[in-house]
């Protein structure tokens, strides 16, 4: 997992452009068209996101047609997910101290 | 260099107390004992300084009893509803450290903010959420741009 894939998903073009992958592969010039950028600007985002492992180019024809690596989103989504494991079990523990807290306070206005 | 923020991943939950209660588990050392740290760890310190440009340290113990500590540096504290502070892995002053330093993959994620709200839902209880935001440095001198995405919906949509 590395900063290289966040800094690459960071600039909102660039999150654009993958979200339209997702849908199926494009070409350079079809990028351009649907998402309103300049080609020069797609050649260079796109170039950012495939040295970040989100995107693969292969040649059809005359076109370069970018796809996404789903592998590395899942690399990716593998990796929150872990985050999320760690605050999830964080809340767990709180509830737990809250719970304690409770027993301790009815004990105390019990005696 | 303007750094910009991606939310990573937001998680929430209700808790059966009155957020003056919750809120206490977040500035008060000995609440913040009770439950900080992953399962099966310990929290054998907490110092806090919970005010803007605060900064905490807390420590976390594993069951073999190695020890961690992390930093929080406060950017917004209003009471009662909202805490956000800058998290790193420190020293036991609340130095930042390198990761690998203290065995941690050199990739662990440093700067790394977290905001935390919390709000009353119905009598007695709380709903905390927490949003945690990957550091990311921009060249662009313009990036005022405030990313509304989320990262985490993209990679859970695309990972299925």
């Amino acid at each position: 997992m590395n900063v290289q894939i966040f800094q690459a998903l960071a600039e909102p073009s660039r999150f654009s452009i993958v979200e339209l992958l997702h849908g199926k592969p494009r070409s350079v010039g079809e990028i351009g068209e649907k998402l309103h950028i300049r080609q020069p600007q797609v050649s260079k985002h796109l170039k950012v996101l495939s040295d970040a492992g989100l995107v693969a180019v292969h040649p059809d024809a005359q076109k370069r047609v970018y796809a996404l690596r789903p592998e590395t989103l899942k690399k990716l989504d593998t990796w929150l997910s872990t985050y999320r494991t760690l605050w999830e079990e964080r809340f767990d523990m709180l509830a737990l101290a809250i719970a304690d807290n409770k027993k301790i306070v009815g004990r105390k206005e019990s005696l | 260099m303007t750094d910009r923020k991606i939310e990573e991943i937001v998680v929430k939950r209700v808790f059966d107390a009155p957020v003056t209660e919750v809120w206490k588990y977040w500035t008060d050392a000995a609440y913040v004992q009770k439950w900080w740290g992953p399962r099966m760890f310990s929290c054998p310190m907490a110092t806090l300084d919970v005010r803007v440009g605060g900064v905490s340290v807390v420590a976390m113990q594993s069951p073999d009893g190695q020890v961690f500590y992390s930093s929080w540096t406060y950017i917004t504290v209003i009471p009662l509803e909202k805490i956000e502070y800058i998290h790193n892995l420190a020293d036991k002053d609340g130095k930042t450290l390198d990761p690998v330093s203290v065995g941690m993959p050199a990739d662990f994620p440093q700067g790394v903010q977290s905001t935390i709200t919390f709000t009353k839902v119905g009598e007695d209880k709380t709903e905390m959420i927490v949003t945690e935001y990957f550091p990311v440095s921009s060249m662009s001198a313009n990036a005022k741009l405030g990313l509304e995405q989320s990262i985490e919906k993209m990679a859970e949509a695309f990972a299925k």
